[in-house]
């Protein structure tokens, strides 16, 4: 599903990765863990095809991302997808409207995106919460809409960035159980999280970075 | 594209405006006021055109006599123009009835004429020719040459000449019109251009978003375009109606240019009122395209 060769990246004179090669199969739950600048994130925003890498090849279900135009690139995001470390919510629109974006840009049907919103919405426990704004929402509540719009189009692959790093132990673990529903749905799920603790509780592949290279693999 | 694609589009497009209303306010306001200056412009043109048309279709000419030319040589000259065709003497006018209108015409100032040993002023008579639609236009240049070769004519001077000249002014106003018109474009296009790059700008942490979540540029793009061409719509609608209240309240009133009553005012024609319309929605449309293409690069 997911296939990295000899991925190189680098931000002025910063290697932020080096090197990296990896495959993540499909229907897998996969850590990415390390610590603070250890080239997370900017591993996940390559496989979402927000960057492109120094050098080295990035495949995503078979597509050569290198090579994607513009338009293919869109698309291929329809099916990943992603939830953002600050959320990325709308504050001007309702929960629902915020969840429903994701699907109003593939011309979806409007009896159809209310009917997949409302169904993520529930999936996530937020359904009475549909038309609150997000700043009329606690933080773990903001977490799960962005979560609801990144499944709401059912997509092939789930990334997360440190979906639990502003949390307490309680609403990371119903987070947690959220992902792992997901994943028993048949997507592939890839988290990055510097979270020992999430780690520890939750068994699953976990691929260590350490200065912009794989250092381990448990 | 799928109609409904484009009923979300437009709905963007008008949330846009009313969470920008202030930015659209000035923007339209000015837009409009160019669009006002070029109409004006053009009702003006129009007029001044219209007016020449009518004068050229009626030739006036003052065929002067030369001094001492007497009763049988000044008959004999009558007689000529009478059998010109087309032609109607309108009057005749001797050295003393020239000298009369003359003093007249300087009122006050006519006691500068009495300094005068003789009367410099020469007879003459004043013909009109009218062109019938279905007849041949007089020449008259040619006309005027023909007359000239008359014993007894000194001089000859026709409207035409007048009109030619006036046409001469109107070509350059003409080159004018297409100059301010340019400028005026050229602002409007700014105008929209600055319009748009700012709601875009407001709405930035959205099209990002948009663009995240997988958007393709059209989808992101079209709003912005439709919010332009609205934008051009408006002004163009709102800039033709006060053009048309402005001429309505004119044109009950008469106008006169160096003296002359001018028949009444006419409103532009439908092809300019279109014109003027499209200009200004393709000027939106091409406004907002600039500005989102030089925005995105997502």
């Amino acid at each position: 599903m997911i296939q990295l060769f000899h991925v190189f990246k680098e931000y002025g004179s910063n290697v932020a990765l080096s090197d990296i090669s990896l495959k993540v199969r499909e229907g897998e739950f996969v850590f990415i863990t390390g610590p603070s600048g250890a080239g997370k994130t900017t591993l996940l925003r390559l496989i979402f095809g927000a960057e492109r890498p120094a050098s080295g090849h990035i495949l995503i279900n078979g597509i050569h991302l290198n090579r994607i135009n513009r338009r293919n690139l869109d698309r291929l995001r329809r099916k990943i997808g992603f939830v953002f470390q600050d959320f990325k919510l709308l504050p001007g629109k309702t929960v629902f409207e915020n969840v429903a974006l994701a699907l109003e840009v593939t011309g979806e049907r409007r009896s159809r995106v209310r009917k997949k919103t409302r169904r993520a919405l529930k999936l996530v426990g937020l359904r009475e919460k549909e038309t609150a704004y997000p700043l009329q929402i606690s933080g773990g509540e903001q977490q799960r809409v962005a979560i609801a719009r990144a499944i709401v189009r059912d997509p092939l692959i789930l990334l997360a960035d440190e979906p639990t790093g502003n949390l307490d132990p309680d609403l990371t673990r119903d987070i947690m159980l959220l992902f792992r529903s997901i994943y028993m749905k048949g997507t592939t799920v890839v988290i990055a999280t510097h979270s020992r603790d999430l780690l520890e509780k939750t068994a699953a592949r976990t691929i260590l970075l350490d200065r912009g290279k794989v250092a381990g693999e448990t | 594209m799928r109609p409904r694609l484009w009923l979300y589009f437009l709905r963007q497009a008008l949330v846009n405006i009313m969470n920008n209303r202030v930015f659209h306010a000035i923007g339209m306001g000015t837009m409009v006021v160019c669009l006002l200056i070029f109409g004006t412009f053009l009702v003006l043109f129009v007029n001044l055109n219209a007016w020449l048309q009518g004068w050229g279709h009626t030739l006036s000419m003052s065929v002067y006599l030369e001094d001492g030319i007497g009763e049988p040589g000044r008959k004999r000259v009558e007689a000529f123009l009478r059998k010109l065709p087309g032609a109607e003497i309108r009057r005749y006018i001797s050295k003393e009835g020239a000298m009369r209108d003359l003093r007249h015409t300087l009122g006050p100032q006519a006691a500068l004429l009495e300094g005068l040993s003789v009367n410099p002023l020469p007879a003459s008579f004043e013909l009109i020719f009218r062109n019938s639609p279905g007849k041949e236009k007089v020449d008259s240049g040619k006309l005027k040459e023909r007359i000239k070769t008359i014993p007894g004519v000194s001089d000859v001077e026709y409207s035409e000449e007048w009109v030619k000249r006036f046409q001469g002014i109107l070509g350059v106003v003409r080159l004018a019109g297409f100059f301010i018109g340019g400028l005026l474009a050229l602002g409007i296009l700014f105008i929209v251009t600055n319009t748009i790059k700012l709601t875009i700008y407001s709405r930035r942490d959205e099209i990002e978003i948009l663009k995240l979540v997988g958007a393709t540029d059209g989808f992101v793009k079209a709003p912005f375009l439709l919010e332009g061409m609205i934008q051009g719509v408006l002004s163009g609608t709102t800039a033709l109606l006060l053009l048309f209240f402005g001429y309505f309240l004119l044109c009950g009133k008469k106008i006169h240019l160096m003296g002359l009553a001018l028949p009444g005012f006419v409103f532009i024609p439908q092809e300019y009122v279109f014109s003027i319309l499209i200009m200004s929605v393709a000027l939106g449309l091409a406004g907002s395209f600039i500005a989102v293409g030089r925005f995105f690069d997502l």
